[in-house]
């Protein structure tokens, strides 16, 4: 079913950008949990009413609750869950398939008795597995660290379905990527895809946020299905989170299909 | 047995390029060279047998089974070495052996260890940093290191030193001996010339010959260059003899002749030669004998 050399090369070659995302995830989360303060959240949000409002809002911030969820929701799920990860999934998603075809070295790992749908669903599963842990790790983290810094304060629940949702929306965007990845022959093309839509979906979904003008584009963005504000509220989520899990299929599926099909030039 | 079939293989690229049409079969215990100029199809061809390509038209089988749709298990006794190098980012050339010998299920490493030894291989140094001719030493143990029963070897001895390419050579002959099937392509005679059975000149995508490498060799005009031990003889050698003189300069006869050479070391029986060299023909000189009317068009492509 899957290829457990391969795998391992392709985690030895993949850990370093990985152990950096994260690394810097983690920077950013404990800095933002330990900025909310019950006591200063009104000042905060004076200071934020005295900023431009569309800057404001395209970075995510606006409406920031009283809670401890709705101020991790808007800052942390607002824009930087988007960034962060997204740059480790592009480079993993084009290194996994397009860069050995790219670079030729797919011939070596075709040169062996595994099938091209074994060589594609190994790489599938260590792109889709890796952002799994990568989010896990965000939520453990967050978890343990709101517990300690404001005990009981944190609703878990809804800090999990936010993860979970922006979990959705990462199987979506590396689908994209993956099947990206499986049909183009070289990087190029493979990065203008797997890494220009996810990108665009985010200046989009950015934009979109500015004011009531711009707001019709968010239904040019992918991102649109993941709404940290609905699902702290408790807001209609369910049937975005299953769009983005039949996005994400339907594009992994797509993939391995092409992949297995197509003529490669090695 | 025919170990490897092509029948009527095509795959259209537009503007001449691919394959058209190409039928033929490689015995067991067959070393094969597939020989054409640069962009006359020889890759195309390979990398159907390695199922990278689905043709057009036509199909292509080693072992009996088709080569796009079972290739999985073809490759458990195939050995492949790719024309162009590239390997895996970051490893050194030991890290690469190992991890292809676990892509194939190898745990035997003799042969290996063997191979490397035998070519000299550097196996401690990254694999970015080596010098053309050490990937290309590294891809050939790749390629024979599980020991397998048919190898496709595209272009295998370029960027290798003279000293290597005996080697190289040597490790053909010695595998041929086991009863292996080799197909090999090339655009260098010589390097078939040392090791093959058979060859197959392709042009344009169209396979223009099969021949024994026997018969190639009788077909082949050779050139020689006779420095005699002054100019009158030279002239008395070109008028009183019937070989095909190319030229007169000086003292020098440039000649060229067909086949066996019996009659034109009895012809010189009777002068003073101060020196006698061949010009190798090149790959060219034997094409423009296949490509007839059209070298020009052969020569560019």
């Amino acid at each position: 079913m899957f290829s457990k050399p391969l795998l391992k090369a392709t985690i030895k070659q993949n850990y370093l950008v990985f152990m950096i995302i994260v690394a810097v995830l983690m920077l950013y989360l404990p800095i933002i949990i330990t900025m909310y303060d019950p006591a200063t959240q009104d000042s905060l949000n004076e200071v934020l009413e005295m900023m431009p409002k569309g800057m404001i809002s395209a970075m995510g911030f606006s409406d920031i609750g009283a809670d401890l969820i709705d101020f991790i929701g808007s800052y942390f799920y607002g824009f930087l869950i988007l960034l962060l990860p997204m740059i480790y999934t592009i480079i993993a998603c084009n290194r996994c398939i397009a860069s050995h075809v790219d670079k030729g070295s797919m011939a070596y790992l075709l040169a062996t008795p595994n099938t091209r749908s074994k060589i594609a669903r190994t790489q599938a599963l260590f792109i889709i597995v890796s952002i799994t842990i990568m989010l896990a790790i965000v939520t453990l983290v967050g978890i343990v660290l709101s517990d300690a810094t404001f005990p009981g304060e944190l609703d878990v629940k809804a800090f999990i379905l936010l993860n979970l949702g922006s979990l959705l929306l990462y199987y979506a965007v590396t689908g994209l990527g993956f099947f990206a990845s499986c049909l183009f022959n070289d990087t190029k093309n493979s990065l203008m895809i797997g890494a220009g839509l996810p990108v665009a979906f985010l200046v989009i979904q950015m934009i979109s946020d500015v004011g009531e003008k711009t707001n019709f584009l968010k239904y040019f963005t992918l991102f649109t299905l993941f709404d940290p504000k609905e699902i702290v509220s408790g807001g209609v989520f369910v049937p975005q989170f299953i769009v983005l899990a039949v996005i994400a299929l339907i594009m992994y599926g797509m993939g391995l299909y092409t992949f297995k099909k197509r003529d490669l030039s090695l | 047995m025919s170990i490897i079939e092509i029948n009527e293989l095509t795959k259209d690229y537009g503007d001449h390029k691919g394959n058209f049409n190409l039928t033929f079969s490689i015995e067991e215990g067959e070393v094969f060279g597939y020989l054409g100029p640069n962009g006359a199809g020889k890759t195309t061809t390979i990398r159907h047998l390695m199922g990278f390509l689905t043709p057009d038209k036509g199909s292509s089988q080693i072992f009996g089974m088709d080569s796009r749709t079972r290739s999985a298990d073809i490759m458990k006794l195939l050995g492949y070495l790719p024309g162009e190098i590239a390997f895996f980012d970051g490893m050194n050339g030991i890290e690469f052996l190992n991890f292809m010998g676990e892509m194939r299920g190898l745990t035997d490493t003799n042969l290996r260890d063997k191979l490397v030894e035998l070519f000299q291989l550097d196996t401690k140094g990254r694999i970015r940093k080596m010098s053309k001719g050490m990937k290309q030493k590294l891809g050939i143990v790749c390629a024979f290191m599980h020991d397998p029963k048919v190898l496709i070897l595209d272009e295998p001895t370029s960027g290798l030193d003279p000293l290597m390419q005996k080697t190289f050579a040597d490790l053909i002959l010695q595998e041929k001996n086991k009863g292996k099937t080799i197909l090999m392509s090339s655009h260098s005679f010589e390097e078939v010339e040392r090791t093959c059975d058979r060859v197959g000149i392709i042009k344009q995508g169209e396979l223009v010959a099969i021949e024994n490498m026997h018969d190639l060799r009788l077909k082949r005009r050779k050139i020689y260059l006779v420095a005699f031990d002054n100019p009158a003889s030279a002239l008395q050698f070109a008028d009183s003899s019937n070989f095909d003189i190319m030229e007169v300069n000086e003292n020098i006869v440039k000649l060229s002749i067909l086949g066996n050479v019996t009659e034109f070391i009895k012809a010189l029986h009777n002068y003073t030669v101060m020196d006698l060299n061949t010009e190798t023909s090149s790959l060219e000189d034997i094409f423009m004998h296949y490509y007839g009317d059209k070298p020009q068009s052969a020569s560019n492509m």
